[in-house]
C-alpha cells in the first residue's frame, strides 16, 4: 500500500503536468488561440457559451472547496500530497474557466453578478451536499462525493464538450483537454486510495451511497435544466460552424443529434461510469427517485 | 545621491535609461526575470535603476533610472511601493497595501 | 458584456512596473504566474536538489552520527512546521474572501506539500525507515501547540488572524530556521532549504501584503492582531529556544533575522 501511494508524490505531479502536459500552455490551451469567431459574432451562442462556462467554474469552485477540505481530513501524507496536488488542479481549473468568461466578453466587474444570473440551482444543491459531508469533517464520504462523483461527473462533461469542440472551438477544446488529464488522474486517485478504506469501514457504507443517491439527483435535475436551457441555441449553432464531420461521443453523433439525445447519453455515461467506478470500490449505485 | 537637494536638481535632468538583461534570478515567468536578482550582502552596490525590496530583500531594477515617487512592484514577494527619500537621504520604499 | 472593462496589460513591453495595481494583482497571483516561476527552479531538481549520478546515500556528506542524529530531529520538525503549514493554507482556502486569494493558497498548498514531501525523503536518505513514526517521537512539542493553535484559528473562519499566523509568523520562523540552517547544513540538505526558501518568498510577501491591505481598510482590527501575535510570539520564542541545540548556525545571523520579523510587523503596525 505504501509504495501504491507513494506514487501520489508532488515531484510525479510536477513531472506530469507543469513539466508536462501544462509545458508551453497559457491557461490551458496554447498562446494565441482565440474563442471561435462563430461564438463572439452571435450574442445568442455567446450567452449560451457563457451559460455553460459559469457551471464549470461553479462546479470547480466547488471541487476546490471540497479537495482543500480534505487536505487536513486525509489520515496519511501520500493522501495529504496527492489532494494538495488535486486543490491546484482544481484552482487551476477555476482560473481558466473564469479566464473563458472574459474572453466571451464578461466584464472583470461583473463575474460574480454573472454567475449568480447563470448559475444553475441544482449544480448548486450537488455542491452542498459534498461540502456538508466534508464539514463535518468525513473524509471516507468526502473522498467519493468529491473524487468518484463529482469528478466522474466532470470528466465526462467535459469529455461530450471536448469532443463538440474539437473542430469548430480549438482553443476552448485544448483547455478542456489539459482538464480531463487531470480529472483521470482524481478519479484514478479516488478509486484507489478509497477502495481500501471502505473495506476497512463497512459501516460507513450506507451513509456514503445515502450522499451519492442524493448527489446524482441533484446532477440529473442539473442536466435536464442546462440541456432544456441550451436546447434552441442547438441547431443556431450548428447553422454557425457549418459541416464540421462526426463528432462521436459513446456512440452518439453530436454533430446531428437533438437536445434530448444529448441528454441521454451524457446521463447514461456518467452513471454507467459511476456503477463501474462505485463497484470497483465495494459500493452499489443508488439510483436517485423522482427525477 | 545623497543630498536631498541634489535629489530635486536631479529631477529636473533626463534619466538616465537601461538595458536590462538576465542576472540569474529564476523565481518569476521568465519575461519578467530581468527586472530582478538576488542581493549579495553589504558589499553589493546599487546602480541608480536598482533599490532593495524591504520585505524579500530581492534587489528591484528598472529600465530607468530610479527617483522618488517611482512607483514598483516587487513580483518575488508580490509587493507594491513608492520610492521615497530616506532621512539620511538615500532612496528607499515605503511599502503600500 | 459586449467588451471587456478595462484594457488589457500589454506584456510585450514587458515592464513590470508600469502595470496598473489591478493587473499586478492578477499577475502574481494567478496559477500561471506560480507555474512559471517554479519551472525556473524546479525543473532538473527531482526532490529539491540536484539529481546527480549516484544515489543519494551514496554521496559523502562528512556528517558524524551526532550530525546526523541532530539533522533528523530538526528535519522532523521541519515536517512539523510543514504539515501545519499545509493543512493551515488548505484550511484558508475556504474562508479566503476572493477569487484570487483562493488560487494564491491553492499554489501555497502544493509549495507547502513539496516542502514536506523533500524533507520526508531526506529523512530517508538519511536512513530513517518510519519518518512518520520518527516525527512522533522527536517533535517539539511546542511546535505541535503552535499548529493547534493555528488550525483553531483557520476553523474559526478568522482570516485576519489565520493569515497573520500562517504567511507571516510560521513563514517567518521557518524563514528563520532555514536561512541560518543552509549557511552551516551538507550540500544536499542546503541545496533543499534553499529551493523551500525561493517558495517562502511568495508566502511572506502575499502575508504581509494581504494583511497590509485589510489593516488599512480595518485599522480597528491593529489591537486584536498583535494580541495574536504576542501570545504566538512567546510560542516562536519558546521552539527557537528548544531548537538551538539542533540547528547550527551563526548568533549574528539569527539575530539579523530577528529584526527583518520585527521590521516586517513593524510596517504592518502591529507592536
Amino acid at each position: 500500500m505504501a509504495d501504491f501511494l507513494n506514487s501520489y508524490s508532488i515531484q510525479r505531479w510536477l513531472e506530469l503536468c507543469p513539466q508536462g502536459y501544462l509545458e508551453d500552455t497559457v491557461n490551458g490551451h496554447q498562446e494565441g488561440e482565440t474563442e471561435a469567431e462563430s461564438i463572439l459574432e452571435d450574442d445568442d451562442l455567446r450567452t449560451a457559451a457563457i451559460r455553460s462556462t459559469v457551471q464549470l467554474v461553479v462546479g470547480e469552485r466547488a471541487a476546490l472547496a471540497a479537495s482543500s477540505g480534505l487536505v487536513n481530513l486525509a489520515p496519511d501524507y501520500p493522501s495529504k500530497h496527492f489532494l494538495a496536488t488535486q486543490t491546484l488542479d482544481e484552482a487551476r481549473h477555476v482560473e481558466i474557466f473564469t479566464e473563458r468568461l472574459y474572453d466571451l466578453g464578461v466584464k472583470r466587474a461583473d463575474l460574480e453578478s454573472t454567475i449568480d444570473n447563470f448559475v444553475n440551482p441544482h449544480l448548486v444543491k450537488f455542491a452542498e451536499v459534498l461540502l456538508e459531508k466534508i464539514d463535518s469533517g468525513d473524509f471516507i464520504a468526502g473522498v467519493v462525493g468529491q473524487n468518484i462523483v463529482l469528478e466522474g461527473l466532470a470528466f465526462s462533461v467535459f469529455e461530450m464538450m471536448e469532443t463538440t469542440n474539437r473542430v469548430p472551438n480549438p482553443k476552448f477544446a485544448h483547455t478542456l483537454a489539459g482538464t480531463i488529464a487531470d480529472e483521470r488522474r482524481h478519479v484514478g486517485f479516488g478509486e484507489n486510495r478509497i477502495g481500501s478504506l471502505i473495506k476497512e469501514h463497512p459501516e460507513k457504507k450506507p451513509e456514503v451511497e445515502q450522499m451519492q443517491k442524493d448527489m446524482a439527483y441533484h446532477m440529473l435535475k442539473t442536466f435536464s435544466l442546462s440541456f432544456e436551457e441550451g436546447a434552441d441555441t442547438v441547431d443556431k449553432e450548428r447553422e454557425a460552424i457549418g459541416d464540421v464531420g462526426e463528432a462521436n461521443f459513446h456512440g452518439t453523433d453530436l454533430s446531428s443529434a437533438s437536445s434530448q439525445e444529448m441528454q441521454a447519453v451524457l446521463e447514461a455515461t456518467v452513471i454507467s461510469e459511476f456503477r463501474t467506478r462505485l463497484a470497483r470500490i465495494g459500493l452499489e449505485y443508488q439510483a436517485p427517485v423522482g427525477v | 545621491m545623497n543630498d536631498p537637494n541634489e535629489q530635486a536638481v536631479l529631477s529636473e535632468v533626463p534619466r538616465q535609461t537601461f538595458e536590462l538583461e538576465e542576472c540569474g534570478f529564476r523565481e518569476v515567468p521568465k519575461k519578467w526575470r530581468k527586472f530582478y536578482r538576488h542581493w549579495e550582502g553589504p558589499g553589493d552596490e546599487l546602480g541608480p535603476n536598482e533599490i532593495i525590496c524591504p520585505v524579500c530583500k530581492v534587489v528591484i531594477r528598472s529600465k530607468r533610472e530610479i527617483r522618488v515617487g517611482d512607483r514598483l512592484y516587487c513580483m518575488p514577494c508580490m509587493s507594491r511601493m513608492i520610492v521615497v527619500l530616506g532621512e539620511d537621504g538615500t532612496l528607499q520604499t515605503d511599502v503600500t497595501y | 458584456m459586449s467588451e471587456v472593462d478595462r484594457p488589457e496589460f500589454d506584456s510585450s513591453e514587458f515592464d513590470p512596473h508600469g502595470m496598473n495595481p489591478e493587473d499586478f494583482l492578477d499577475e502574481v497571483h494567478s496559477f500561471e504566474f506560480w507555474f512559471q516561476a517554479v519551472e525556473g527552479y524546479l525543473t532538473d531538481n527531482p526532490y529539491g536538489h540536484e539529481s546527480g549520478d549516484e544515489p543519494i546515500s551514496d554521496r559523502p556528506d562528512d556528517l558524524t552520527e551526532s550530525d546526523k542524529d541532530s539533522l533528523i530531529t530538526t528535519l522532523c520538525n521541519y515536517c512539523v512546521g510543514e504539515t501545519a503549514a499545509l493543512e493551515g493554507a488548505s484550511g484558508m482556502i475556504a474562508i479566503a474572501p476572493n477569487r484570487h486569494s483562493k488560487i494564491f493558497l491553492a499554489t501555497q498548498v502544493v509549495d507547502e506539500a513539496r516542502h514536506l514531501e523533500v524533507f520526508l525523503r531526506r529523512l530517508q536518505d538519511l536512513g530513517v525507515t518510519d519518518p512518520e513514526g520518527e516525527i512522533e517521537r522527536r517533535a517539539n512539542p511546542t511546535l505541535q501547540v503552535f499548529k493547534r493553535r493555528l488550525l483553531e484559528l483557520v476553523k474559526a473562519g478568522d482570516w485576519s488572524a489565520a493569515l497573520l499566523a500562517q504567511n507571516v509568523i510560521l513563514e517567518s520562523m521557518e524563514h528563520a530556521a532555514f536561512l541560518v540552517h543552509a549557511t552551516t547544513a551538507d550540500p544536499v540538505t542546503a541545496q533543499i532549504l534553499n529551493g523551500v526558501m525561493k517558495d517562502e518568498r511568495r508566502h511572506l510577501g502575499f502575508g504581509e501584503n494581504d494583511l497590509g491591505r485589510l489593516l488599512s481598510e480595518h485599522p480597528g482590527n491593529r489591537r486584536r492582531l498583535a494580541d495574536i501575535r504576542h501570545e504566538m510570539d512567546g510560542l516562536v520564542l519558546a521552539v527557537f529556544s528548544r531548537a538551538a541545540d539542533d540547528l547550527p548556525g551563526d548568533a549574528s545571523m539569527r539575530e539579523a533575522m530577528g529584526r527583518e520579523y520585527i521590521e516586517t510587523m513593524d510596517r504592518l503596525g502591529l507592536v
